[in-house]
């Protein structure tokens, strides 16, 4: 089975690219004429018309049926993740004392992310709520009523409010403050009716290094005290309707951390009947982040 | 002197171009052949080397020249000397190409590249995120492994498929290891023959293959089978004298693999192994290489396509997302995205699998395939040379006439004949059969009565058999009226005789006279007639008799058919009492004046299946042309008798003569068919020969030497067919080598030809090839199919890419998924596609244009790809953001994200309904978008797979259910998905996720939108034909 390759010439190529290319005799523009081109370009477009037009209604029909209050499944938010402010590159809360610097953008980002909690703007907007239990507030008559939300006052949050004419959060002091705080899940109703708390500790990878860390951690002091997060805060009902929602946070504050070493922290939600062991996310219920406090 | 005559020589075996050339396109041929130096070099020796003088030695000279004795032959210790030197007596296989070189090829061609290429890159982001201490990093370590996995293992399988193939031919050509009677040490001795050496003494008999080229030294009634070598279909006679200065030519040597018919011999070994005839024609025909098939340059061309395509996409986007601001590393990922998406990474694999599945189709059929590849070749010939013996013929001499009372009769010719039909009542036809009967030496061998008369083996020759196959079928049992007329003298057949004569016993007890019976050349059995019978009464011969006689025979003879006359004589009982002796030398009887019965013509007829096979191909616009070493007549007869020459069509000479005018007043472009003889091909110019094949339709090379067999196809080519050659000679390998596609005969081929072939024809019949044919034309149209199918989807599969890079969105679908769809659910079904029956009957169509008709032509591109599969991505759109806004992400929100939605920092991420999702809930939220878009693009399709069965016709009437692999397609797709998403759906790895029923069914109605589009443009093509829907819709 044989055939003789037909070879052609550089040129012969380029030539015929270029025929393709334009075509003076049959005035054909890569390999069709003009109105050739329009009755294609004409098909596509209304082709392609119909195939958006098509696409805009499944998308309309399908968005019709999502309700725009509450998402249609919550399975994957199950357990509510953990997070911290200020909320660094990587979770890293690294900073110099002597050089402020280091520490000023941290400052304002926890600035920032406070400023919603400022008393006055909780008492002017948010309902004072009875504390210990969830602040359900059923639809009764009309679907989606907006929904009231809890006060939770910066000021509970003490030395790591960040007020006053010092209102460094201790970073100035090399006794900084971190935030955590619980991720909203639209109705999530944590710790089944018993009051859940914030527990931060060393994270140490076997017992004797976890002494040895807590050691060099030193003690934390949790804002509100033993970093409890009341009840009252629960359910949030979304954006929509629980417009003025914030959530509440709970401050750590490392009072006496050793300088130039670094912490790994490890903060968990404890409340009845919520897994934090979740091997693939590491943030389910828990957040871990390196701390270094470096002095000259 | 001897140098001319050496130039001679080569002709026979390496000359077709040189013989035809004038001295001017010699030159031409020096120029262009300069490249091939090497091989006109080999040529060169060739011509010294057959410049041998064995036969002109005489037997003690040659005793002299080989160190041996005629009488005692080697010694064992010398033939070991000699045997060491020159190696076994065994042609040299081919060059194999060395499996690991196969192997590579398999892993560095088609699109395997490109794989490797974003494997490459994989690995390189890899490296280079490890360094930055990305957590992801290792995902790119395992993607380059993945699809380097995929590279190795489909190469794996071609490989193994090739190897499979060439398996099949590997068994069919291994031989029987051949014996040799052989003289050592003053003993016989029985060796195989690949242990003989030059100067031994062998001894040959009837039946024998020739061991090596042997110069015989004694014969005994030696006829040799040298068909395979020089196309002489008749055999040759062997004696021990020198009878042409020409070795091939001349009668004291007996060349190697061809076969010893008749007699004994004994003769000197001058020749082994690679230096025999055969074995350097064998070297010369490797060194034409194979060149790549039809479909090879098809699927090369839809490779460069495809790649084309993902290259210039990927460069276009790694441009667009570098200027966008991306990160090279970034940008260098969705390459790797983009180059995976866009390969089909399962379909050479699918369409290796098709073709063999073809293949075996064929094989059933009696077309074995020795290259994958030529399945679809034959489906595209455009010009089938036959030959007419054994292909179009039965391949053996049948009775097909009888005259006798005045009176032509026709016999049964067909394969399978148990009765003769015509009038046997006359008594003339009793003495006729008598005839026939007795003066006959052919015989059944032993122990074959219970096969059909027609497959019983003779011992004798071709016109014999017939004669003997034709009185057993009416007569009963030949052998006991032979031996109820007992035979008491016999003259054999001799060329100056030019009659058989022999003498019996009459079966009559009361008759005492003995019967004289005689055949031979009718003209020469005419002449001692002076009487003829008719009607079982001898009446005297006269003129008016004899003018019946000559046109009887000539019509017979114009029909192609070989005639023989049979006369007898009863001796009266006077001079010829019981105790006569009679002697053959001295002829003391008579044989003349002897009583004229009839004649018989035979013919060797076409396979009853050939006329319909021909007149399929006629339909199917494949020329076939009779190539013949037959004469003219009996080519033109049989020509006509099978339809390459229909009824109504007259060659030039047919013209000239109702006409009544000489032949070169005639036009020939009235004459639609021609004969050519190959006297008169010789003398052809190539332009001259491209006339004749451009302007006669049905054609016929009679009288052709096999060499000018590669002549004539060279010709077919330069009117670009695609042409199929049939062959079974040792020297048909250059024209089968030359030919598209070369088919070898099972049966009568030689190895030398079945290596040479790309297809083997297990029955040697015309009609398989015609299957072959429209085997191959289904293919062509089923792998369209397929590679549309497969194409399609690579759209719904890049556009998430494209999306990704543009709108930010999260990514729709992982590139292990892309890989899971291309190697999972779609390989089943794209090989169902094979199965699909012809939408039309496709053997009423013309063969496909080499250049126009291209398997993936811009049509099924631009179908698949701009309108299918954009259908398809819309479809799967849908159901991704169904999915991701029915867990909180509204479209609107999906928008730009992508830098924060994958960021491994961000873990309270807002969705639309203010609620926080951690990195790896929204990860996990990415996978089951994954999982829907490729649950999206299987259920998609399952629709593309429907709407590719046909082409042209409504599903609906090319029936949904009459192909039933597509739904073993169709369910193993669905099966596969299923396990993919709710079996390993917890393997992260994999990233499948166990997704919600009802996101199976987003997709259905834009599947069904796909159906009725597809139903809509063929309805349109069907009903305008030709219209600018119909230029632009088809594929």
């Amino acid at each position: 089975m044989a055939r003789d390759k037909e070879k052609r010439s550089c040129g012969q190529v380029v030539a015929e690219w270029r025929a393709f290319l334009w075509d003076p005799r049959t005035r054909q523009f890569l390999g069709r004429t003009g109105s050739s081109w329009g009755l294609i370009l004409l098909f596509y477009l209304v082709f392609y018309g119909f195939l958006a037009g098509l696409f805009a209604l499944t998308m309309w029909v399908m968005l019709q049926s999502v309700d725009p209050h509450v998402p249609k499944y919550q399975d994957r938010l199950l357990t509510p993740g953990l997070m911290i402010r200020p909320c660094a590159e990587g979770l890293d809360v690294t900073f110099n004392v002597t050089q402020s610097h280091t520490w000023e953008q941290h400052v304002r980002a926890l600035h920032q992310f406070l400023e919603p909690y400022n008393d006055s703007v909780q008492a002017a907007r948010n309902a004072a709520c009875p504390a210990g239990r969830y602040n359900e507030q059923p639809d009764d008559a009309v679907p989606n009523y907006p929904k009231r939300a809890c006060r939770f006052e910066r000021s509970r949050l003490g030395p790591c409010a960040g007020l006053g004419p010092h209102g460094d959060y201790g970073y100035g002091s090399g006794r900084p403050c971190v935030l955590v705080k619980v991720n909203r899940v639209i109705n999530f109703f944590p710790g089944k009716n018993k009051s859940i708390n914030i527990v931060c500790a060393a994270k140490g990878h076997s017992a004797t290094t976890h002494e040895e860390d807590a050691a060099l951690l030193g003690p934390l002091n949790l804002f509100p005290p033993n970093g409890t997060i009341d009840l009252m805060y629960f359910p949030y009902y979304g954006k929509r309707v629980h417009v003025n929602y914030t959530q509440p946070v709970v401050a750590v504050q490392f009072s006496n951390a050793t300088a130039n070493v670094d912490h790994h922290v490890e903060c968990r939600l404890n409340a009845a009947g919520l897994r934090t062991d979740d091997e693939r996310d590491k943030f389910a219920g828990r957040v871990a982040f390196r701390l270094r406090i470096n002095r000259e | 002197m001897v140098k001319k005559r050496s130039d001679v020589y080569s002709v026979e075996i390496y000359g077709t171009k040189d013989l035809h050339k004038t001295e001017i396109e010699d030159e031409e041929e020096k120029h262009k052949e300069q490249k091939g130096n090497k091989k006109k070099k080999k040529a060169e020796d060739l011509k010294k080397e057959l410049d041998l003088d064995d036969h002109r030695l005489s037997p003690s000279e040659l005793e002299m020249k080989y160190g041996t004795s005629i009488d005692k032959g080697l010694s064992s210790a010398r033939a070991a000397e000699i045997l060491a030197r020159d190696g076994p007596n065994a042609l040299t296989p081919p060059k194999a190409t060395p499996e690991i070189v196969k192997f590579l090829k398999q892993m560095i061609g088609g699109f395997s590249i490109l794989l490797w290429i974003g494997a490459g890159f994989s690995w390189i982001s890899f490296g280079i995120q490890l360094a930055q201490g990305v957590d992801s990093a290792f995902d790119n370590l395992y993607l380059g492994v993945v699809l380097a996995l995929v590279v190795i293992l489909t190469g794996i399988f071609a490989y193994y498929q090739e190897a499979k193939s060439t398996n099949i031919m590997a068994s069919f050509s291994k031989m029987i290891p051949q014996q040799a009677v052989v003289l050592r040490d003053a003993e016989k001795k029985e060796l195989p023959a690949d242990q003989l050496v030059v100067g031994d003494i062998v001894e040959i008999k009837g039946g024998d293959r020739i061991p090596a080229d042997i110069r015989l030294i004694f014969t005994q009634g030696c006829k040799v089978d040298n068909s395979s070598l020089t196309g002489e279909s008749e055999p040759q006679s062997r004696s021990c004298d020198f009878t042409h200065e020409n070795p091939l030519e001349t009668r004291n040597i007996a060349f190697y693999s061809t076969t010893c018919v008749e007699g004994t011999a004994t003769g000197i070994v001058i020749n082994t192994g690679d230096r025999t005839i055969i074995g350097r024609i064998a070297s010369l025909a490797s060194g034409v290489g194979n060149e790549k098939t039809p479909i090879a340059i098809e699927i090369e061309h839809f490779v460069y396509l495809v790649a084309g395509v993902a290259i210039s996409i990927g460069v276009l986007f790694f441009i667009i997302s570098v200027s966008m601001h991306y990160k090279i590393l970034d940008s260098i990922i969705f390459l790797i995205g983009i180059i995976v998406a866009n390969v089909p990474e399962g379909l050479l694999a699918t369409v290796t699998v098709s073709l063999s599945l073809t293949a075996k189709r064929m094989a059933k059929k009696n077309c074995l395939v020795k290259n994958l590849e030529a399945v679809e070749t034959l489906g595209s010939t455009s010009i089938i040379c036959s030959d007419k013996t054994g292909t179009l013929t039965q391949n053996r001499m049948t009775v097909a006439h009888l005259w006798f009372d005045n009176q032509i009769y026709s016999a049964d010719t067909s394969e399978d004949q148990t009765t003769q039909p015509f009038d046997q009542s006359s008594p003339s036809w009793t003495a006729l059969s008598k005839i026939v009967t007795l003066c006959n030496r052919a015989e059944f061998r032993p122990g074959q009565e219970n096969l059909p008369i027609m497959k019983r083996v003779v011992a004798g020759d071709a016109s014999e058999t017939a004669l003997l196959k034709f009185s057993e079928v009416i007569l009963g049992d030949v052998m006991s009226i032979r031996a109820q007329n007992k035979k008491v003298a016999e003259i054999p057949f001799n060329s100056t005789n030019k009659f058989q004569l022999s003498i019996h016993e009459t079966d009559d007890p009361q008759d005492k006279r003995f019967l004289l019976v005689m055949k031979g050349a009718p003209e020469r059995i005419l002449e001692r007639c002076s009487t003829i019978m008719i009607n079982g009464k001898e009446e005297p011969l006269d003129s008016e008799k004899a003018e019946a006689f000559q046109t009887a025979y000539m019509e017979l003879g114009g029909m192609g058919e070989r005639v023989l006359g049979f006369c007898h004589l009863y001796l009266p009982e006077k001079e010829f009492p019981e105790t006569f002796q009679f002697d053959t030398d001295s002829m003391n009887f008579p044989s003349s004046n002897l009583c004229f019965v009839g004649l018989l013509s035979m013919i060797d007829p076409p396979r009853s299946t050939v006329p319909d096979a021909v007149s399929k191909c006629r339909s199917a616009g494949i020329k076939v042309i009779m190539v013949t070493g037959d004469h003219p007549i009996t080519a033109k007869a049989i020509a006509k008798s099978v339809g390459i020459i229909s009824a109504t069509s007259e060659t030039v000479e047919d013209i000239a003569k109702r006409l009544n005018i000489p032949v070169e007043q005639v036009n020939r472009r009235e004459a639609t068919a021609a004969v050519v003889n190959g006297m008169e091909l010789k003398d052809m110019s190539s332009e001259q020969l491209d006339a004749i094949l451009r302007e006669h339709s049905e054609i016929v090379f009679a009288r052709t030497s096999p060499q000018q067999k590669l002549i004539i196809v060279e010709g077919c080519q330069r009117q670009g067919a695609v042409v199929a050659v049939t062959g079974d000679g040792v020297n048909d390998s250059p024209a089968l080598k030359k030919a598209d596609i070369g088919i070898a005969m099972g049966i009568a081929g030689s190895d030398a030809a079945k290596n040479a072939a790309d297809m083997v024809l297990l029955d040697d019949n015309f009609a398989s090839i015609v299957t072959g044919v429209e085997e191959g034309r289904l293919i062509f149209d089923n792998l369209k199919k397929t590679i549309a199918y497969t194409l399609t989807k690579n759209i719904a599969e890049l556009c998430p890419f494209l999306i990704y890079i543009i709108a930010s969105i999260p990514m729709p679908i992982g590139t292990i998924t892309i890989l899971f769809i291309d190697l999972g659910t779609d390989i089943i079904p794209s090989v169902a596609l094979a199965y699909e029956k012809a939408e039309s009957d496709i053997m009423n169509r013309r063969p496909r244009n080499k250049r126009r008709d291209r398997l993936v032509n811009q049509q099924l591109a631009v179908y698949s790809y701009l309108q299918i599969g954009i259908m398809q991505s819309v479809g799967a759109f849908v159901t991704y953001f169904t999915v991701y806004a029915e867990q909180g992400f509204l479209p609107s929100t999906l928008l730009g994200v992508r830098v924060n939605w994958e960021s491994n920092g961000i873990n309270d991420f807002e969705d639309s309904y203010g609620q926080q999702w951690t990195h790896y809930q929204r990860m996990y939220l990415q996978w089951t978008g994954y999982t829907a878009f490729f649950v999206s693009i299987t259920i998609q399709q399952v629709a593309d797979l429907i709407i590719r069965k046909t082409r042209r016709n409504s599903i609906f009437r090319q029936g949904l259910f009459r192909n039933k692999v597509i739904w073993v397609g169709i369910f193993s797709q669905i099966g596969i998905a299923l396990i993919l998403t709710y079996g390993l759906g917890h393997v992260t790895a994999l990233n499948f996720t166990p997704l919600r029923f009802q996101y199976w069914f987003v997709a259905v109605p834009f599947a069904i939108l796909i159906w009725v589009y597809d139903e809509i443009r063929k309805l349109l093509i069907r009903r305008h034909p030709g219209s600018w829907w119909d230029k632009n819709m088809y594929y």
